[in-house]
Order: C-alpha cells, then structure tokens, then sequence
C-alpha cells in the first residue's frame, strides 16, 4: 500500500451528460514509469486532468502520498508534488522562457529551491538557457516540448503527469524524449504517461494500462503488454511484430 | 474657421490631444488588466475614475489638501478598494463559466456608485480650482497647461510602474500568465483569485490616478463615468486587449482624433468620430493596431 505514490479508486468522470471515464482503478508505484495507451478518446487525457484537478470526479477517490485528491484545486495538486504537462504544452508564449521556468516554481513548496530547480532544467536543456530571453513562443516544436517538461519540474513534483509528450516531434526526437523520461526516472522522478506512440511507451514503461472507451481494456508489465498479440494487432499495427 | 488656422494652432490641438489622451490610456490600462485575468470588460471603471475625482474633491475642499498631494491617499485607497471590490463582488462570479454573470455586477456597480455619487454630490458638476489651475507655460507658443502636463507625467509614470510590476515581479509575471492561459497557469500553482485581485487591485488604482488627473483638469458629474470607459474601452480596441503601451497609446490617438475633430467639425462630431473609429477597428483590425509591432518585439 505506502508503495503506491498514487491510487484511482472507482472514477466516474462526465463531461455534461456524456460519461468519459468508467469506474476506473489504476495505481502508480513510487519511482515506476506507469504508461496509459489507447485511442483517441479513451479517456486518458480526461484522467489526467480529474487527477490535476482540472476537472472533477462524479464518484471515486483519487489517493497521492495517501492523501485524498478530489476536493483539491489544481494549484494545490501541484503544490503536493504532483505536476501536469497537458497536451499541447500550453506554455506561456508570451513570456520568455526564463519567465515561464520561474513561474514553474510558483509553488510555496518549489520557491525556496529555486536556483537548485533552475540549475537542474538547465542540466538537462541547455538549448533552454541559450534561449533563456526568447519567449516560449519562438522556440521550435521540440524546445517547447523540452520548456513545458522543464516548467513542469521546476515545481520539483514527486509524480510527473506527461500528455502525449511525443505529438508532432520528429522520429529523432521522440527517441530523445522517450531517453529523457528515463533519465528522469532514474533521477526518482516517477512517471505517469499518456501516449500515443504506444510502442514506445510500452518499452519503457512498468507498468501500463489500455483504455479504451473510459474503460481498462488491459493492463500488465509494459513488455508483457508489447508481445501481447492482441494489443499488437489492435494498436501497435504489422510494423512492430516482427521480433527485434 | 478656416482663416484662423496656422501651424501653432494644429501643434496646440496635437498638444491638447496628447495630454488629455493619456487619460483615457491610464483608464484602457486597468481595463485591459481586469480583463486578461478575468475575462469581462470592467463597465464599471469610468465611474470609479469619477468617484475618486470626488475624493479629490472633497479632501481639498473639506480639508485644503492639495490635489497631488492627496494621492498619497488616493493611491493606497483605490489600491484596497479594487481588492475589496474583487473580493466582496466578484469572487464567486470569476469561477463560473458564465462570464455574462461578471459584467452585469460590473453594470451593477457602475449605476449604484453613480447614484450614489448623485445623492452626496448632487448631478452638478464640480471642479478644483487651485492656484495653479490656470498656470500656463508657453515654451514655442504653444500652451501647456501645468495640470495637463502633470497628468501626461503620471500617466507615464504609472504605466511604467505597471509594465515593470508585470515583467520584474513573481505575481505580475503570474498575472501575465493567467492572462494568456488560466488552465496553464493553475497547473503550474497559480490561483486565479490571487492574480484576479492583484489586477483588479491595479487597476482601481490607476482609476485613482486617473481620477486625480481628472479632477484637476476637467469639471466633472457622477454621469461622465460611462462616457469616460466607453472613450477607454475605444482605446483599448485602438491598443489591443493585454498591451500595456499599446493602452496608452490608443488613449492617446484617440485623445488626438477628438481634439482634432472637435476644432475642425464641431464638438457633437467629436464622440461620433471615437464611435466610428472604433467600429473600424472592430471591423478591419479586430486585434489593435500595435499587435504585429509587440509580436516582433
């Protein structure tokens, strides 16, 4: 049980009428890379944002650290250690990136470790220092993608929320994103990653769930779930079934 | 009227134009803040403008402080007054999708202090009349009057004060940021009612600030509020929405094009003139006229 960083309970999730999750159950271990795959629709992004507190659960508990989510506000999520890369990076494009990685530390709990935070992201992008006046809005695809995971770590979270990471990167790079979800993972940074680029993700992860229609389809060790004939046939497609 | 015209006139009417343009910009600045965060356009704030020229008013005439000097209160007071009014009006209303909802409390708003200001201060106008009201320089023969040209000054000064709260400050960067993303900004830790309150608080109290200004230079009553944000609301659709310079100089275009107007036409032709620009605006540059300029910067 205290090996769970995080515990779905039995979420109901609805958008007005139209439900989008179903008595969903997951766990995330602590320092585990846990992958959530399917189409478009599944109610992947919809759990990441019930777990944010973007949106909020009809019925069902949300557990992070033991402590129960569902009445929180998505700033103090954060606050607790848990933070969100939403799809589409949502950076604050305007702003420099300097400015959007010092707003990443907004939390009370991230302030004082501010320049040790900085220090890390930098580590870890340098393009994002070279670039460190520029707004966020005139980086290219890739270094947004790299602000947004770096924004996200500077509020130095426990659980790290990742929303298709790897949307509309080049093949070069999506391998180099993939690289870095397990550096941060051996940093002890544990992971929960929605993906689409279900290969992948499956490699690197765990532990993984398929969704499919709000539901789990499946779940399993990310490699078990790779040679599983049926996810092959149902999502991963001919090219990926010969062996490697 | 033609035959009276010369270049020290136009300069003179260019000159009035700036000066009192500022205003309005000082007033499109706080409108432009409320709504990055908050999504409404604040009706409300012409009469707040108006109710601290009263405050002007009433502490010189009741207590012979000088008009400048007063906003070492006014400054201070409009400041909690734009906390207060976030907090006891508008707190619940932020959190709803129904923006609708916000702006008639701003209506609310704007009728009841203009009504109120009615019963305290009767509908006749009111001015200040001190001993520099009348003091003129004239450097190349052109006129400026002091109290205009101190109103230019802090009109300046309180935007630069502003754009530096906006880029050197933790809560102005957060303000900017919930202005361009409010999901975003929640889920890096930024609560909105904390950014509300801060741009409210702002902007309130660059009404004070406007108010003085006002109040200075101009006879004023408890109705000129609604026209004062309608002429503000003009200058923000001339600066574009969430550009603090782009404000100010919107104000003062349209500052420019109704002194202008007014000589040339008449002073009925003037407000005819603000509507129709902004009709134009709306119309072919919905997004302002500084945008592309601001991008590239």
């Amino acid at each position: 049980m205290e090996n769970h960083l995080l515990e779905v309970k039995g979420l109901d999730v609805l958008y007005g009428d139209v439900q989008a999750v179903w008595d969903l159950s997951i766990y995330v271990d602590r320092g585990a890379i846990v992958a959530l795959v399917g189409a478009n629709g599944a109610g992947k992004t919809t759990l990441l944002k019930t777990i944010s507190g973007i949106i909020h659960a009809r019925r069902g508990e949300v557990f992070f650290s033991g402590r129960s989510l569902a009445k929180l506000r998505p700033q103090e999520v954060v606050n607790i250690g848990v933070s969100h890369v939403p799809e589409g990076r949502r950076l604050f494009s305007k702003l420099t990136v300097l400015e959007n990685l010092k707003l990443g530390a907004y939390p009370p709990r991230a302030r004082p470790l501010f320049a040790k935070s900085l220090e890390r992201a930098y580590g870890l992008f340098p393009v994002l220092k070279e670039r460190k006046k520029q707004t966020a809005g005139s980086l290219s695809g890739g270094e947004q993608q790299m602000l947004a995971i770096a924004r996200a770590l500077m509020a130095q979270p426990d659980l790290l929320m990742l929303d298709e990471p790897s949307l509309g990167l080049s093949p070069i790079l999506v391998r180099t994103m993939f690289e870095l979800i397990c550096t941060l993972n051996n940093q002890k940074v544990t992971i929960l990653l929605v993906e689409q680029n279900i290969h992948q993700a499956l490699k690197i992860a765990h532990q993984a769930y398929v969704l499919k229609t709000g539901k789990i389809a499946m779940s399993g060790r990310g490699n078990e779930l790779l040679s599983d004939p049926e996810i092959q046939k149902a999502y991963i497609g001919e090219r990926w079934s010969k062996p490697r | 009227m033609l035959k009276y015209l010369s270049v020290g006139l136009v300069a003179q009417l260019l000159v009035n134009g700036i000066l009192f343009g500022t205003m309005y910009g000082t007033a499109a600045i706080g409108l432009s803040l409320i709504f990055g965060t908050m999504r409404i356009i604040f009706l409300a704030q012409g009469t707040i403008i108006i109710f601290f020229a009263y405050i002007c008013y009433w502490l010189f005439t009741l207590f012979g402080i000088d008009p400048y000097l007063s906003l070492v209160f006014v400054v201070p007071m409009s400041l909690l007054l734009g906390m207060g009014i976030y907090q006891a009006l508008f707190k619940e209303a932020a959190a709803l999708e129904d923006k609708n909802i916000s702006l008639l409390i701003a209506i609310g708003l704007m009728f009841l202090v203009e009504n109120l200001m009615t019963v305290v201060w009767t509908g006749n106008p009111r001015s200040i009349t001190t001993g520099y009201t009348s003091l003129v320089f004239r450097p190349i023969g052109i006129d400026l009057t002091f109290t205009r040209l101190v109103a230019l000054l802090m009109a300046i000064l309180s935007t630069a004060g502003v754009v530096l709260f906006l880029k050197k400050t933790l809560i102005g960067m957060a303000v900017r940021a919930a202005s361009e993303d409010m999901v975003s900004a929640a889920l890096v830790g930024i609560g909105s009612h904390r950014v509300n309150a801060v741009a409210f608080a702002i902007g309130i109290g660059l009404a004070g600030i406007a108010g003085v200004s006002l109040a200075t230079i101009y006879p004023f009553d408890p109705f000129y509020g609604f026209i004062f944000v309608l002429k503000a609301l003009i200058s923000l659709a001339l600066g574009g929405i969430g550009n603090v310079f782009g404000a100010l100089l919107g104000g003062i275009i349209l500052g420019l094009l109704e002194s202008l107007a007014s000589f040339f036409l008449s002073g009925g032709w003037s407000d005819a003139i603000s509507y129709a620009v902004f009709l134009l605006v709306l119309m072919f540059k919905p997004e302002g006229l500084f945008v592309r300029s601001i991008q590239k910067a």
